[in-house]
């Protein structure tokens, strides 16, 4: 019996620990963040797929050094470059960024070489960003090897940029002095345009804000839905799809989603729109340039265009929010993407929204701005 | 208290109070009879209780009178008696300016308006009619000038902004007191905004002549200018605030391009640029 | 048998040691831990003085505005929350924690003492409870985790447990007595040991009470012993039907149907190596070389084998994702549960052969013994402290949030609600000192918001550890600001301040040398009462303020007024070992 029950226990054990192994992992044990360490048991990357997954895992924990290891060497790629590559730099949204999850798709496979399709999914401060992105695999004895190829980043030369700084700032002045003698106004702020959109998943109102005055807007645009008894549906903001601050005469779109809510069932759309005077700078001028409407690879209408830096200071998160018109010059939606590369002075980075298919027919122009973040001035 | 006024018969004793005081003065009000009693004294802001005696004057402080408005006196002995009384306020000490708005677009009109209101040294409102001098001046020009009395303790006016951006100040007086304050006079929206532009050796660099609004005044700094650029690659737009007048862009372009401006409801002419030619 | 005849009952090595040595051992052990306030920089311990200033104001009333736009406190037991609030009268609230740790701590080797005298000797059952105090999850639990709770209640359960032992065997009124006040006390102070504490404890205690009355070792039946048990389970479950009613009627009003929150003690362990450590390596230390012998002794004596179930059971749910058993047998508990405290039940489960292996060596070795069995517990503590100060999941510690409690005690800022980003758990901290109200909250089972519960992860200020679900609940949350009056925002942590510039927070301030800045939103109005379905009745408050005290309360009282005549359930010899079994 006392034998019987050792062996029980032990073989029990095994057994179980062997079943773990192969159990598929909960996402419910995975936090991001916190160093996970290493596994214990680590598969040979004996198929591309293989490789490129190690690759991946080795990277998403920042283990540099052993994600390297996994890089075929020939294309001359150092383990800063790549380090730096992936991890991003200047402030950039990448660098807050973590890999979340991946799925490989594989695009041809030889007997020495393969191509993978990687698309990956980053957990960032503004939400989940996806990425695509193809990898090239290399046969190296009896295992595979990631050709790491380092996407080419234009330097910018040296060069003297002038900078000429404009500012307000607000001054509250003490605590004394006599009634009305420090009354200042709020901005004045007008909503130029506004339109309710039937979306896939709810209602959407969108449309555009200026600021009519002499001195910077802080804005936020909130719409409160009712139905046909006046009761509120729900109300919502145009949280971050919006420039919060508008300098004089900007024009910044909107957009404000109600997820769940169709159109149909909405009688009434209250906007209320509430400025208020902060201080602002008028740096840095970012300009849009090459804007074109295309088609991606799924064949979707996407706006395309690059950002183009052309003040002194970097642009740590661009964020590109475009409004688009029909034929009357109605604002028919609102899309909005971030940048995960900074913008160096005088340097410029791609972008791409998307336009929904079921209005892509009915574009006819657009307007975009350029939102940032900057760590310096946070 | 004053339940116990009404309720108290009238007695031998009466209580002779003045038509009216002003706030923060002595006042002295007469008694007949003899002996103690109790003198109650009830008003905005305060309610007291002393031992007068009947016969005599009875002597009310001025710090007990601070606040304008209906006083009511009573003497109480064995029966009680009371007399009613208005304390009006004081000589004006202070007055409070108010304008609205603090920023006003050039040329507006009835765009700016003030409000004073009289207090005197205890905070009453001063309701007797007093003449205010309102003056608003310009930089170079005075807007409005005029004499105007108060009613029910307030006196206001009304004026169009005028025609020079930059600072306006506005004056209330009355008597020795005065009170000022600053409004920003802005230009007005963008007129005949023009814009011209020049290769270089990076592309094109476009400006705008100095923007100014229909009076020539020049639009305020940071206010954007947005250049849009067609060319075969696509469309260009740069939002770029006036610094000094004058908003610049950059435009690294070789191919051809057509190029306009708007600020507001402004709209430029449009250049056509072929760097290739 | 061979070897028992060798022994002789001279030997200091074989003699008991007094119960009041190894209190003593524990509290200088303990006790300047505990009062140097180690346990302050660990993941719970202010998350209980946060529970507990809110009955220090509020006896009777367990719903709290302070989290959640208001929360009910009834869906946890209060027993500690409670003794805390009373003793901080006299020595404030942090130091009420920690005494009421240490009474927990105290408790803990009397309780192994008792549980382990079901089983083996006296001196075996001396031995366990001295290794108890020194065991690596006890400090994990204590000084990591802050796990005050589960702490106290499996002390309360394991001195509950010979009480249960006698009455089924000896039908003992007064056992019953006191093993059911002290079960009612231990699940007011911890509903899940209460849960597992029945199957994994209770289950090899009725087991053993069988065997014994099927061997005549006690005067029992096999069926008096299980009727006996039947009654005490059901005076047991009849009472904590009653004491405990508020929070069963909270559970069953609003089930957890929140998306499951990752944590790493469902890890496979082989898999991810830092879990393996934090929750394997450190809880059992020097335990992790005894197992063979548990193993064997377990498995060679009849007697000892219910335990060695119960300890297997425990020990391969404490693996947590390791083995597939737990998620099998737990379902979708599995993901709501952690899995640390079923290593700590682990390790209490094998104290008992543990002790007898212990007891065995100093007989055989005696000093060469006493010195490594030391070397060992005091090893196995300092492991477990030392990583303290190097793991990677450790708590960011002593961030100063006095001045956040002062911008939100001043100026009227209490009337709107308040969010803090990075602050791990001094979230707790800042909400005790505070009388504004937050829409976060350390307590994931107490979340009604549909903002926190329709994502997988945990507290907001927290959120970026749990990838883009955590993200996504956070910019839900702050997409409602208006709807929750939340205005201020204070960050401990850059990566947030992207997020915060894009939805329209602005910087208004920074604090303790710029650790932490206070953000604001202009448009945001005051906060209003969120109505909510999950407002404890009257009754259920007064409820709440009586019965579970008054259980503990119940429990000392026949503990000091009927103490215990020094009997022992059975003494008898468990182990017919040969000399070469165990010798390396």
């Amino acid at each position: 019996m006392k034998l019987f029950l050792i062996i029980f226990f032990v073989a029990a054990t095994v057994a179980l620990i062997i079943a773990g192994l192969y159990q598929t992992p909960t996402a419910s044990a995975d936090t991001v963040g916190i160093t996970s360490g290493s596994s214990l048991l680590a598969p040979k990357p004996d198929t591309p797929d293989r490789a490129l997954t190690l690759f991946l895992q080795d990277m998403q924990r920042r283990n540099w050094r052993k994600a390297f290891g996994d890089v075929a060497q020939a294309n001359g790629v150092d383990e800063q470059a790549m380090m730096q590559e992936w991890s991003g730099s200047n402030g950039s949204l990448r660098t807050f960024s973590s890999l979340e999850g991946f799925q490989l798709w594989p695009l041809h496979e030889s007997n020495d070489d393969a191509q993978i399709r990687a698309h990956m999914r980053w957990s960032t401060p503004v939400g989940p960003v996806e990425e695509v992105r193809d990898f090239g695999m290399q046969r190296d004895g009896n295992i595979w090897k990631v050709v790491f190829s380092k996407i080419e980043v234009p330097a910018t030369p040296a060069q003297v940029v002038p900078v000429t700084y404009l500012r307000w700032d607000l001054v509250t002045g003490g605590e004394s002095g006599s009634w009305g003698s420090r009354n200042v106004d709020a901005p004045r702020v007008r909503i130029i345009s506004m339109n309710a959109v039937d979306s896939a998943e709810g209602t959407v109102i969108v449309g555009e804000v200026t600021n009519e005055d002499t001195v910077p807007a802080f804005v936020n645009v909130n719409a409160t839905l009712s139905d046909e008894d006046g009761k509120v549906l729900d109300e919502e903001s145009s949280f971050d799809r919006i420039a919060h601050i508008l300098l004089p005469k900007e024009v910044s779109p909107y957009r404000i989603d109600f997820p769940g809510i169709p159109l149909a069932d909405v009688k009434n759309v209250r906007m209320d729109v509430r400025p208020a005077l902060v201080p602002a700078s008028a740096d840095p001028v970012i300009g849009v340039i090459n804007q074109k409407i295309d088609k991606d690879a799924q064949g979707n209408s996407v706006l395309r265009g690059e950002l183009l830096n052309q003040s002194g200071e970097t642009v740590n998160i661009p964020h590109v929010i475009a409004s688009f018109y029909d034929g009357n010059g109605r604002v028919i939606w609102v899309s909005d993407g971030y940048i995960d590369r900074a913008l160096v002075p005088l340097g410029s980075e791609p972008f791409a929204v998307e336009i929904p298919r079921s209005l892509a027919a009915k574009v006819q122009s657009y307007h975009v701005v350029v939102n940032h973040y900057d760590l310096k001035n946070s | 208290m004053l339940a116990l006024a009404l309720a108290c018969p009238t007695a031998a004793q009466e209580v002779t109070v003045p038509r009216s005081a002003v706030a923060g003065t002595d006042v002295t009000l007469s008694t007949t009879g003899s002996g103690k009693a109790d003198f109650y004294l009830v008003g905005p802001g305060v309610a007291s209780k002393s031992k007068v005696s009947l016969g005599e004057e009875i002597r009310v402080p001025g710090d007990q009178l601070r606040y304008a408005g209906k006083y009511l006196a009573i003497a109480c002995s064995a029966t009680c008696n009371s007399g009613e009384f208005f304390v009006t306020a004081a000589q004006p000490a202070s007055l409070a300016f108010l304008v609205h708005p603090s920023r006003v677009p050039a040329r507006q009109p009835d765009a700016v308006s003030g409000v004073v209101l009289l207090f005197d040294k205890f905070d009453n409102l001063v309701v007797a009619s007093e003449t205010i001098n309102f003056q608003v001046k310009g930089a170079n020009e005075t807007l409005f000038s005029r004499a105007i009395s108060t009613h029910d303790g307030e006196a206001w006016f009304r004026t169009s902004s005028g025609k020079t951006a930059g600072a306006v100040r506005l004056m209330a007086a009355v008597g020795d007191l005065s009170a000022q304050r600053a409004l920003q006079q802005v230009a007005s929206e963008p007129c005949h905004l023009r814009i011209k532009a020049q290769p270089t050796a990076k592309g094109i660099e476009v400006e705008t002549e100095p923007v100014r609004d229909c009076a020539g005044n020049p639009i305020s700094d940071g206010t954007i200018v947005t250049f849009t650029g067609t060319d075969p690659e696509g469309k260009i737009s740069i939002d770029a605030p006036i610094k000094g007048d004058v908003a610049r862009a950059h435009m690294k372009d070789a191919e051809p391009v057509v190029i306009s401006a708007a600020c507001g409801v402004a709209m430029s002419n449009e250049l056509r640029i072929d760097l290739k030619r | 048998m061979q070897s028992e005849t060798t022994i002789k009952p001279s030997n200091n090595y074989s003699r008991p040691i007094p119960l009041l040595a190894i209190l003593l051992v524990a509290l200088a052990v303990h006790g300047p831990l505990l009062m140097m306030q180690l346990p302050s920089g660990s993941f719970d311990t202010n998350f209980h003085i946060f529970f507990a200033s809110h009955y220090v104001h509020h006896w009777f009333n367990p719903w709290n505005e302070k989290w959640f736009a208001g929360f009910s406190q009834t869906t946890y037991p209060p027993l500690t929350h409670q003794w805390i609030a009373l003793f901080s009268n006299v020595v404030g609230l942090n130091m009420g924690y920690m005494l009421v740790q240490l009474i927990a701590v105290l408790l803990l080797p009397v309780g192994v003492y008792r549980f382990a005298r079901i089983w083996v000797d006296e001196t075996a059952a001396s031995c366990a409870a001295l290794g108890s105090v020194f065991l690596g999850a006890l400090a994990f639990l204590v000084y990591q985790a802050g796990q005050l709770a589960t702490v106290a209640s499996a002390a309360l359960y394991l001195n509950a447990l010979p009480y249960f032992y006698e009455w089924m065997t000896s039908a003992s009124k007064l056992s019953l007595a006191k093993g059911v006040a002290i079960g009612w006390a231990a699940a007011a102070a911890h509903h899940v040991t209460l849960i597992f504490g029945l199957v994994l404890f209770a289950g090899p205690v009725l087991w053993v009470a069988c065997l014994d009355a099927h061997k005549e070792r006690v005067s029992a039946s096999i069926a008096g012993a299980i009727g006996r048990a039947i009654a005490f389970a059901v005076l047991i479950g009849a009472g904590v039907g009653i004491i405990l009613l508020p929070y069963w009627v909270a559970i069953i009003q609003h089930p957890i149907h929140q998306i499951p929150i990752p944590h790493d003690s469902r890890a496979n362990f082989l898999l991810k190596t830092t879990a393996g450590i934090n929750y394997f390596i450190i809880p059992y230390g020097a335990l992790i070389l005894a197992l063979p012998f548990i193993l064997w002794r377990g498995a060679s004596a009849q007697r000892l084998r219910p335990l060695l179930w119960g300890f297997w059971v425990t020990a391969i749910f404490g693996l947590g994702g390791t083995t597939p058993l737990p998620r099998w047998l737990l379902g979708r508990a599995f993901e709501i549960l952690t899995f640390e405290r079923f290593t700590f039940w682990a390790t209490l489960l094998a104290m008992p052969i543990v002790g007898q292996f212990a007891a065995e060596w100093l007989r055989r070795y005696r000093t060469k013994a006493a010195v490594g069995l030391s070397i060992a517990a005091v090893g196995t503590l300092s492991l477990a402290l030392a990583w303290l100060a190097i793991n990677p999941y450790r708590p960011t510690g002593t961030l100063n949030v006095d001045p956040v409690d002062a911008f939100l005690n001043r100026d009227g800022h209490d009337a709107y609600r308040y969010l803090t980003l990075g602050f791990g758990n001094e979230l707790s901290k800042v909400s005790t000192y505070t009388d504004a109200s937050t829409v976060d909250g350390e307590y994931n089972s107490a979340r009604l918001l549909p903002e926190m519960t329709h994502y997988g992860s945990a507290q907001l200020t927290n959120a970026k550890f749990y990838g883009s679900a955590g993200m996504d609940s956070l910019r839900s949350m702050l997409r409602h600001a208006s709807r929750y009056g939340l205005k201020f925002i204070f960050v401990h942590d850059p990566y947030y301040e992207p997020l915060l510039t894009f939805a329209g927070w602005r910087k208004i301030e920074t604090f303790d040398e710029g650790s932490i800045t206070a953000w604001e939103k202009d448009d945001v109005p005051p906060a209003h009462r969120i109505l909510s379905d999950a407002v404890p009745p009257a009754w259920q408050g007064l409820m709440w303020g009586t019965l579970p005290i008054g259980a503990s309360a119940l429990a000392i009282f026949l503990e000091v007024f009927f103490p215990n005549k020094r009997r022992v359930p059975v003494s008898i010899p468990v182990h017919p070992r040969k000399e070469n079994q165990f010798v390396a």
